[in-house]
């Protein structure tokens, strides 16, 4: 549904915004690493993560310096992955023909489509993505011939991911308690939220 | 802006956002049922009066009774629904008994037999429209009794949701794992076992006896005289009793280790004849003048994964032993009339067969309806009674090859079947 939109909107923009010579579609596809900092959950200490990230990002030129798009990638944390769908923007500042600073914002969710739960007869255990929001500063530096360009770029990540453990019910059949905060069948539910915060560093090129 | 001028500005944006915190937050919730332990004074509870009530809609629904043209409902902890079966096909909801901490009910000549935390009640129930407590039994079911000083404990069933990993709150956790004894064992027992007139029945009436289990105990009242039950004595039977069926002055009690045979030809005495054994499961019994239908399924208790239906030859009641065993799919109650056997199969459905030929069972089934999820089965005089969680429904079984839905009764939480 959400993705259906966002081909639609793009699909408008297309259209809407076809002039003159300058090409309307715009890529960006770079791969980096993120850099977040994770407290450990038994001694209490901070540790480093560094992650895989990749994040290609298609768009239309809605104006001289401005694209707007959807972008898709692909973050692997610690044990899990994430595909981060997102709606973004892309500007672009300084004059044609040379290097110019891209600022960028994408804003969508991750979706956790490729982490698999667990059920079995006692209980099941289940990912549920959120809301993923990127702000971005980065460089684009034309290519001899004008049609690919090289970028760099910096991002701040903030991706947001639930767990959930349940374990069923310790009678075979029971009544849901009617107050529950529970759903039915079960016996107990652990929560575990997570933000992942992470400073992006990635290189890639657009088109 | 010339290339030589945006570096700086890059580095001093990448210092700037390197030095901001990019810490990862990490919040966890523990969500769980528990049993928060209530103390409560039986004198406090003999105190209020019981009055009946308009009809009330079932909420969950445990035990059901027939008796005559009324169907007797009992909401666990909380009372008695009865509804006018007339029509099996239109039920009406008649009135609501409150009785604080029933979990059983059984009725003898219109006195109704109700469990009060401790006590045994009595009802005159001749004259809907005028149903009078007539006799209370006390401190019979004294296992509920925590020290002798009136003051009892039950456990309420409680959803507590915390952001420590205690499992528990300062009280519960000690009760909750003593709670197996309890009236919260017994409660959530009933609470999944239903019918007292089905094959998972905790209270049972036999030759002018009243005979309750519970966990590791049977009652015995004389009820002689219907509206003054006697308590006679408790009797021991061993842990993870479920059931109890009477048949032909014997009682077949089903616990999850196994089939106990009690003689009741001297009622006021039962006497133990054999024990069935096998491996823990939780299993329901039917029975026969020569066999005994036992299920037993895997479920969170009853650890081992079998299911299946046995046929244990009982013409002999001091040496059962089994003939055959069918493999099921998740069987729960099951009923029998005449040679029609009904298997509750949980989410599976509900199985129908003829048990004409004992040792041929799996090829005589008659129908397997996939769509009538099942947990318990009572087959009444006037149709077969089915509980699930679309609610209290029932068949005409007539034809028995043929079951035809006839009415089902709304309940507001249905039984949840995994």
């Amino acid at each position: 549904m959400k993705v259906s939109f966002l081909f639609l909107s793009i699909f408008v923009l297309t259209l809407s915004t076809g002039y003159g010579q300058e090409k309307v579609y715009y890529n960006q596809t770079e791969f980096g690493a993120m850099f977040g900092r994770v407290e450990s959950q038994w001694s209490g200490d901070t540790e480093e993560r560094i992650n895989f990230s990749m994040l290609t990002f298609h768009g239309a030129r809605i104006s001289k310096h401005h694209v707007v798009g959807f972008s898709l990638g692909f973050d692997h944390y610690e044990n899990l992955s994430i595909i981060p769908i997102a709606l973004g923007w892309r500007g672009f500042f300084g004059k044609d023909g040379r290097a110019q600073l891209i600022g960028g914002f994408d804003i969508g969710g991750g979706s956790t489509i490729l982490e698999k739960g667990e059920e079995s007869e006692w209980g099941k255990s289940w990912y549920e993505g959120g809301i993923m929001a990127s702000p971005s500063v980065g460089a684009f530096f034309p290519g001899k011939k004008g049609k690919t360009a090289l970028t760099v770029t910096i991002a701040y990540k903030r991706q947001e991911l639930a767990y959930y453990q349940g374990s069923y019910e310790q009678v075979g059949t029971q009544r849901p308690i009617i107050i529950s905060q529970l759903p039915p069948g079960y016996n107990s539910m652990t929560e575990t939220d997570y933000l992942f915060q992470s400073l992006v560093l990635r290189m890639g090129f657009s088109f | 802006m010339t290339t030589s001028r945006l570096y700086p500005l890059l580095w001093i944006l990448m210092i700037s956002v390197l030095t901001l915190s990019c810490q990862d937050e990490i919040t966890t919730t523990y969500t769980h049922r528990t049993m928060m332990p209530v103390y409560l004074e039986m004198s406090d509870i003999r105190a209020r009066t019981i009055t009946v009530e308009p009809p009330q809609e079932l909420d969950s629904p445990g035990k059901i009774y027939i008796y005559g043209n009324y169907l007797l409902i009992n909401e666990p902890t909380k009372g008695i629904h009865i509804l006018d079966n007339s029509n099996p096909s239109n039920p009406v909801n008649k009135n609501f008994i409150p009785i604080e901490g029933n979990v059983d009910l059984a009725v003898n000549s219109n006195i109704l037999y109700a469990d009060n935390y401790v006590d045994l009640l009595a009802f005159d129930i001749s004259n809907l429209n005028n149903i009078k407590l007539v006799k209370r039994v006390e401190d019979v079911f004294t296992h509920m009794y925590r020290h002798d000083t009136g003051q009892i404990i039950t456990f309420k069933d409680t959803v507590i949701t915390s952001e420590n990993a205690y499992w528990g709150c300062a009280n519960c956790e000690f009760f909750t794992m003593d709670a197996s004894r309890s009236f919260a064992a017994n409660y959530s027992a009933a609470a999944q076992s239903y019918g007292t007139g089905g094959s998972m029945a905790r209270f049972t009436l036999a030759n002018e006896h009243l005979y309750a289990v519970d966990e590791s105990t049977m009652r015995v009242f004389d009820v002689k005289n219907a509206a003054e039950p006697k308590f006679v004595k408790p009797i021991d039977l061993g842990w993870g009793i479920e059931t109890i069926f009477p048949f032909q002055n014997k009682l077949f009690i089903g616990s999850n280790r196994g089939m106990h045979i009690y003689d009741a030809s001297t009622p006021s005495s039962p006497t133990r004849m054999a024990v069935y054994e096998h491996i823990v499961a939780c299993d329901p019994v039917v029975v026969n003048e020569d066999f005994a239908f036992v299920t037993l399924r895997s479920g969170n208790f009853c650890v081992n994964n079998i299911n299946q239906l046995q046929v244990i030859n009982i013409e002999d009641p001091y040496k059962p032993y089994m003939m055959k065993s069918y493999p099921m799919l998740n069987p729960h109650g099951l009923g029998l009339a005449g040679d029609n056997l009904f298997v509750a199969e949980g989410k599976h459905g509900l199985k129908s067969f003829k048990v004409t030929d004992v040792l041929k069972i799996d090829q005589n089934q008659m129908e397997f309806l996939e769509s009538m999820k099942a947990v318990d089965l009572i087959p009444g005089p006037k149709s077969l009674i089915v509980i699930g969680p679309d609610g209290v429904c029932q068949f005409d079984y007539s034809t028995p090859s043929k079951l035809i839905r006839l009415s089902c009764i709304d309940v507001k939480n249905p039984v949840v079947i995994k």
